[in-house]
């Protein structure tokens, strides 16, 4: 039932805006609800654009990979260290390192963002600091389109998705397992490869799915922190057509994405539910 | 004394924003897809009322598209009349008035209460599509409501306004003789004006040596390299493409050419990797601000522009051109009564309100920094008292300008036209 309501309902009716019609005098979209009426035109050409060569749609979509596989990396390069310094070493301070994580977060994400648009303008507090400590010897543009912006953009306003679930896995892991690992005679960085790492291999997936998702999504920060063509992602798209008579379009490519997003969705359920029966068994 | 805007009438980025943005969408509607400049009644276009010649986009649409050589009167309908003469006002009534956030000064609707006995409550929108789809559930019961021309044909096709009674506004005299008959309603039977303003060029003069309205083409000063990365142009397709075809010396902004519409897009499509162009809308911020330096801009936002310089910058470097003999893009907002309201007849005494000379002045004045079509306001005499600073004398709408650049004005979001 759950499903139904929240998954599979939706996607009916994006199916059904997507190969529906647009209101003739307002422009707004007019689902197709019978399946035998449904009207291609719309998502024939959000496919071409998006997969034949030199369709409109492809710079933003290998844009939209690249920038969600980089901010991605990041994410784990910075966020694993942090959960495992906390856990391991956090004592009890713990809490208090989490909160310090969690506290930015009360503020919503728009605001953070346009915070950072005045941090990062040319004689922002970032160019000014780095000015000062002779890092670089001219303002940075940084808000002129620079595809580094908007990653970084990303892997701030998502991390903290990614270190939560990496703490808790990181914290339910036995100490004893790795006192055994050291007293096997395992350095700690052999502990370290051999026993956390695969052990928060659960975890790394959970935190990836989780902080990817939304990136796909994410149209905001590449408008706030750089508004530039040459940032466009597939979020800007949808949002673009959204704005326009082309809402069917803007449907399509919706589909377009989940569709893609299906494939890494459901390695993650079988990877999940592989780990479950392992444990189980 | 502080002027008002410094005090409290922070327009909110985001809203405002999408408010334009959103409001390109809604133009984009206009015509169906595939052509998108609708057609304008041109020597081109002999059809009146529906559009150009060939498989026209504008052809399949429900209503005309008022041009100025193809001037549109709207049918009244008999399920749709307007109200009787000489009727009282509501008692006990509460007023409800729909617009943008921070386009009417809340002392007019203080003000307005008190004369008539009412309480007048405002309710904001931040887009045109948000807007139109609260106004068509026929859920919300909004008297007054601030369309811009393009959506006038809409709302009346879709009998979501009702034909004014003119009896109950008078002081439709005191606005431009040329704008109290516009092309896009004429007899003004759905409508009256509120604001006007043009399209052109902000720019600092701090950063920008460039002598632009020296220039023998200063919309060129878009793809001018050394500007790199501080070039913003608006997140509109109408303005942009518009101000392409500009550029490009073409003057008919409603073309369907597809050749001349490709000019402008490939024109636009440099301005990408040459000067790293930015697509906003946040035009009387960036440049205060200096996120921009040269800002395609509404002469409006460029009168709010001033209000919003960081310390110790003076507003005195900024500057706006809009082509001095006319021939520029050119836009009003407009003022209808929803049909769905429950005080029809207060809502005619406030349209009549506002196109009080002294009220529409202060609501400019002190709020909008959108200038209000009126006859007592000299346009001349706006720079001499001090309304205006001499630097912005360009942001001036005169009424001779609406002759020259409504040659073929479009109903549509942003304006749009060129003598010619």
């Amino acid at each position: 039932m759950w499903l139904l309501f929240l998954f599979v309902l939706p996607f009916y009716v994006i199916v059904c805006v997507a190969l529906g019609t647009v209101d003739p005098i307002f422009g707004s979209a007019q689902p197709q609800w019978d399946p035998l009426r449904w009207d291609s035109t719309a998502m024939r050409y959000v496919l071409n654009q998006t997969f034949l060569r030199g369709g409109i749609y492809q710079p933003a979509f290998i844009r939209t990979l690249v920038y969600v596989g980089s901010a991605l990396a990041m994410c784990l390069l910075i966020g694993y260290p942090v959960a495992y310094f906390i856990t391991r070493h956090g004592g009890r301070w713990k809490t208090w390192l989490l909160l310090g994580l969690i506290a930015p977060f009360w503020v919503s994400y728009l605001m953070r963002m346009l915070a950072w648009v005045n941090l990062l303008q040319d004689d922002g507090l970032v160019n000014t600091a780095l000015l000062r400590l002779h890092v670089i010897g001219a303002p940075v543009h940084w808000l002129e389109g620079q595809s580094i912006t908007v990653i970084l953009g990303l892997v701030y306003g998502y991390i903290p998705y990614m270190i939560l679930p990496l703490y808790g896995f990181l914290d339910r892991i036995d100490p004893s397992l790795l006192e055994a690992a050291r007293d096997l005679g395992a350095s700690p960085t052999r502990t370290f490869l051999q026993v956390t790492l695969p052990l928060s291999k659960q975890a790394i997936l959970a935190g990836s799915v989780i902080v990817t998702l939304p990136m796909f999504g994410d149209y905001y920060t590449a408008d706030l922190l750089s508004s530039s063509p040459r940032t466009t992602m597939t979020g800007n798209l949808v949002d673009h057509a959204i704005n326009s008579p082309f809402v069917t379009r803007a449907a399509g490519l919706v589909l377009v994405m989940m569709i893609g997003l299906l494939i890494p969705m459901l390695y993650y359920l079988y990877a999940t539910a592989r780990a479950t029966r392992e444990a189980a068994g | 004394m502080a002027h008002p805007r410094e005090r409290g009438s922070f327009r909110r980025q985001l809203s405002r924003r999408d408010f334009l943005r959103q409001s390109a969408g809604a133009a984009v509607a206009f015509s169906s897809a595939g052509a998108f400049l609708a057609a304008c009644g041109h020597a081109s276009n002999p059809n009146p009322g529906g559009g150009g010649g060939g498989p026209s986009a504008s052809a399949s649409l429900p209503f005309p598209l008022a041009r100025q050589n193809n001037p549109v009167k709207w049918p009244i309908y008999d399920d749709n009349p307007p109200i009787a003469s000489n009727l009282q006002p509501e008692k006990n009534a509460i007023l409800k008035i729909y617009n943008w956030e921070d386009y009417l000064w809340p002392k007019v609707m203080k003000d307005f209460g008190k004369k008539y006995d009412c309480k007048v409550q405002l309710s904001t929108f931040g887009g045109v599509d948000e807007a139109l789809s609260k106004i068509r559930t026929g859920q919300l019961d909004f008297d007054v409501y601030f369309p811009d021309p393009s959506l006038i044909g809409k709302l009346i096709a879709a009998k979501l306004i009702q034909p004014l009674n003119l009896d109950y506004i008078p002081n439709l005299t005191n606005v431009w003789p040329n704008l109290q008959d516009p092309f896009y309603d004429k007899g003004s039977q759905y409508t009256v004006p509120y604001v006007i303003y043009t399209t052109g060029i902000m720019w600092r003069t701090d950063h920008v040596k460039d002598d632009i309205p020296a220039m023998s083409n200063p919309y060129e000063i878009f793809w001018d390299s050394k500007y790199k990365g501080k070039i913003h142009i608006f997140d509109d397709y109408r303005e942009s493409i518009g101000m392409g075809l500009l550029k490009n010396g073409i003057t008919d902004l409603n073309t369907e050419d597809t050749a001349k519409i490709n000019l402008s897009k490939d024109d636009l499509m440099k301005t990408i990797d040459e000067v790293h162009v930015t697509l906003d809308i946040t035009d009387w911020t960036d440049l205060p601000e200096g996120r921009s330096w040269i800002h395609q801009a509404w002469s409006g936002d460029v009168v709010s522009a001033q209000y919003y310089m960081p310390k110790g910058v003076s507003a005195s470097i900024l500057r706006y051109w809009y082509p001095p003999q006319g021939g520029g893009a050119i836009g009003s907002d407009n003022i209808a009564i929803l049909k769905g309201g429950k005080n029809p007849v207060l809502a005619h005494l406030f349209l009549n309100y506002l196109l009080d000379s002294k009220v529409a002045f202060n609501n400019f004045y002190n709020l909008t920094g959108y200038q209000p079509p009126m006859n007592d306001i000299d346009t001349h005499r706006l720079v001499s008292e001090g309304v205006i600073p001499k630097n912005l004398e360009s942001t001036v709408v005169h009424p001779e300008d609406f002759d020259k650049a409504l040659a073929q004005r479009l109903p549509r979001v942003r304006g749009g036209c060129l003598s010619g």
